[in-house]
């Protein structure tokens, strides 16, 4: 028992180092945006697809905010995926595509299989373009970001580019404030460190882009995963295209304003995530691929960020266990030293993070509230734990996935 | 009792110091005075002419003042509804003989002409200019931001802080230093030892005089010596030997050499130096994440990116008439002949040499 903990113990280390390594790296260290700087070139043709499933409250924002976006209209088009949708959607979509003629080429999904990755799957039918963007229908992206997440397209290597997401419904309550400073670390800190340091920047399915050659050559999308942007970051990594990541390429998103939403949004992360550990980390590891050793450890890490919730649940159990049956390896000073200054350290090395992403852009008051982000993360371990665990038992039983849509909060367009 | 008060004192204590960092949290969570979304400004699209445009718009008020002094040939002088002072010129070349700038040669205020603007050498503008028609400056000036709506022509050694736009041709001679944006809309000229930041033009012209302009080549290569791969991906060093055609991208994981004459059909990218030698062809882009160096009389047709240094040597071209392009890096040394189309952006330092 005692040496199953410390294999916790040192795996919550491992984990703890890579907060600080990040944040220091963020903070102090060379920042890469080598694409950023490309304002004028022989633009490619792109098709910019919209992942939209019930999505009548928001469509027509994202459309709207498309055709404002300042890309050759000539080397751009639309491609809403209308998903099966039961609401207004296929009706705003076509009214659009009647106001704004050869601008908008929209593909209505009516039957197959449910979730965005087997959408997007089908979609591809109707994408002729080398470079590919897609967002979420609840998204609204700037003027500049066609252009931003399409340079990193010039370099060869690069089979995916990710941009930033930032919430726009952070002040609703205290969920999305969480939020906002969760998305801040994950993206001002977390992403952009992995650029700097040559890592595993992680595609996130929304504010991206793929390189149809690349996606051709991986076996396009894969709709038997809850988390086809996971997914596709490894399956490029492991054949030599890189992801990057764009900080500046920022995109505005709705949050989940309520906690059932949110805790089946992140148990579906959890889960595509942990599909995707399954499928790659031993091939990443230890397979003949094209990853770097950089890569390889980074990526594995990657991998196991929520496997990592019901790992620390097991070690907070065995050390209560450890202690009530009075094993105690090390001398107790030395124990006790440990334990305080993981405490000190240790723990902080999250809160760090989200501090220094906060710090980066430029806020200040909002740094208040990271004592609640302690609710936020104690309601993700039990999440995501549940989520592993019921994935083990869907394992046993062969149950199917099902899909959860993210519910939506903005008020629907008239 | 004294234990139970004991237990008692030391868990309000001990909840106290809980609650503790907790308070500012709800203070922030009730007031709500930062929690507006991160500023992602929608319209931002990085554009040169951002500063320029809106120098027009924020000249918009003057506009009567300018057409009255183009008729009159008097200048005028007041105050912008933000509480800038102005002086507009009915005839720019007064600018010369301007008692404003006294001694020291300080004009601190916005300057606007309504017809041709020559300003005096050694002087300095901290306000922007404005020209309606052309700008001609002096020797060792030193400007905020300069506007003209046709060329604008910098004196030697003059320095520029923020930005620069010219409607037509804009020159700079020798040891200008451009700290900010410099844009045209036809054509920019800057003679050796100019330093820049960001420039953008359809076309950049680098010396003394025009260098001669290749003419992309779309033909196909008159013969493969082998059936390449549409993406190479290759571990350590790599050469295309002089006068080789290569067909496809080609991502080199190490040192990356382009012989002499070598023609590339597709774009080429290495971790390590590149290095691009005399008279060769690239068609797609070059990336590199260290030196590169692009010899005499290359063309190349995509964006030119380094992570850390670009060597641009003489007569090489990047970018097209009808197909501009990018060149960034933190530091761009340029050879007099060299010419881009498009961009040509250093984020830290760029420079006309006589020789890269």
């Amino acid at each position: 028992m005692i040496y199953v903990l410390y294999v916790i113990v040192g795996l919550i280390c491992v984990y703890t180092v890579r907060h600080y390594w990040f944040t220091l790296n963020r903070l102090f260290g060379f920042q890469r945006h080598p694409y950023i700087d490309i304002d004028t070139a022989n633009w490619p043709p792109v098709s910019v697809l919209v992942a939209a499933h019930n999505e009548e409250k928001v469509i027509a924002h994202i459309l709207e905010a498309l055709l404002a976006a300042k890309y050759p209209a000539d080397k751009m088009v639309i491609v809403p995926v209308n998903d099966r949708s039961a609401d207004r959607t296929r009706e705003i979509i076509d009214d659009f595509v009647q106001r704004f003629p050869g601008r908008i080429r929209p593909f209505h999904r009516t039957d197959g299989k449910p979730g965005k990755a087997a959408a997007l799957k089908d979609a591809m039918e109707f994408v002729e373009t080398e470079v590919i963007l897609i967002f979420d229908a609840d998204y609204i992206p700037g003027a500049g970001i066609i252009k931003q997440l399409t340079a990193p397209f010039f370099d060869p290597e690069v089979g995916g580019v990710m941009g930033r997401v930032v919430p726009m419904n952070v002040g609703a309550n205290l969920l999305t404030r969480l939020l906002d400073l969760e998305r801040a670390g994950g993206y001002q800190v977390d992403q952009q460190a992995r650029m700097n340091l040559r890592l595993v920047p992680q595609h996130g399915g929304t504010v991206a882009g793929v390189r149809r050659s690349a996606l051709r050559e991986i076996g396009g999308w894969n709709e038997n995963t809850l988390t086809e942007d996971t997914d596709l970051t490894y399956r490029l990594l492991l054949r030599g295209w890189k992801t990057v990541y764009q900080n500046r390429s920022e995109c505005y998103e709705e949050v989940p304003e309520t906690w059932p939403v949110r805790v089946r949004q992140i148990m579906r992360w959890a889960k595509g995530h942990n599909q995707a550990m399954a499928a790659f980390a031993l091939s990443l590891l230890f397979g003949k691929n094209r990853a770097t050793l950089r890569e390889r450890i980074d990526g594995a890490l990657l991998l196991g960020v929520y496997a990592m919730a019901p790992i620390t649940l097991l070690g907070w159990i065995l050390a209560l266990a450890v202690f009530y049956k009075g094993i105690a390896q090390f001398n107790s000073i030395i124990a006790l030293l440990s334990l305080t200054a993981y405490a000190a350290i240790g723990n902080l090395a999250a809160f760090f993070e989200i501090a220094a992403a906060v710090r980066l852009d430029g806020h200040r008051k909002r740094i208040a509230i990271l004592p609640f982000l302690a609710l936020g993360f104690t309601v993700s371990i039990f999440s995501v734990s549940h989520a592993a665990i019921s994935q083990l038992f869907g394992l046993l039983t062969k149950a199917e996935f099902h899909w959860d849509k993210t519910e939506r909060f903005r008020k629907a367009t008239s | 009792m004294t234990s139970f008060l004991s237990v008692a004192a030391l868990f309000l204590f001990t909840s106290v110091l809980f609650a503790l960092p907790l308070l500012p949290a709800l203070w922030e969570l009730q007031r709500k005075s930062d929690a507006l979304p991160l500023n992602v400004i929608q319209q931002h699209a990085g554009e040169i002419r951002y500063f320029a445009d809106s120098f027009r718009a924020y000249l918009e008020p003057l506009e009567p003042v300018l057409r009255d002094c183009a008729r009159s040939g008097q200048n005028a002088s007041g105050v912008m509804p933000d509480g800038t002072e102005y002086m507009v010129l009915g005839s720019g070349n007064d600018a010369v003989t301007l008692p404003l700038g006294g001694q020291d040669r300080l004009y601190p205020l916005l300057l606007a002409s309504a017809t041709d603007l020559t300003v005096p050498s050694d002087s300095t503008f901290s306000h922007d200019v404005y020209s309606r028609a052309r700008f001609v400056g002096g020797a060792n000036n030193q400007y905020r931001a300069l506007l003209a709506e046709r060329e604008v022509h910098l004196g030697t050694g003059s320095s520029l802080m923020r930005w620069v736009h010219a409607g037509s041709e804009l020159n700079a001679d020798p040891g200008c230093k451009l700290y900010g944006r410099v844009s045209s809309d036809s054509r920019i000229r800057l003679a050796h030892g100019c330093t820049f930041l960001r420039l953008n033009a359809p076309r950049i012209e680098l010396g003394p005089s025009s260098p001669k302009i290749s003419q992309p080549n779309s033909d196909p290569p008159p013969s493969l010596s082998s059936v390449s791969p549409s993406r190479l991906l290759h571990d350590g060093d790599f050469e295309i030997k002089p006068g080789e055609f290569f067909r496809g991208d080609l991502v080199v994981r190490g040192r990356l050499r382009i012989g002499s004459g070598a023609r590339v059909f597709g774009s080429l990218k290495s971790t390590q130096e590149m290095l691009v030698e005399s008279a060769a062809r690239v068609d797609g882009s070059l990336i590199c994440a260290a030196k590169l160096v692009i010899g005499p009389d290359c063309v190349i047709q995509g964006p030119v990116i380094s992570e850390r240094e670009i060597m641009l040597q003489a007569r090489s071209q990047s970018g097209t008439a009808d197909g501009p392009t990018t060149v960034c890096a933190p530091r761009i040394s340029a050879a007099c002949g060299v010419i881009v189309f498009g961009s040509l952006w250093a984020r830290e330092r760029g420079e006309v040499v006589a020789s890269a």
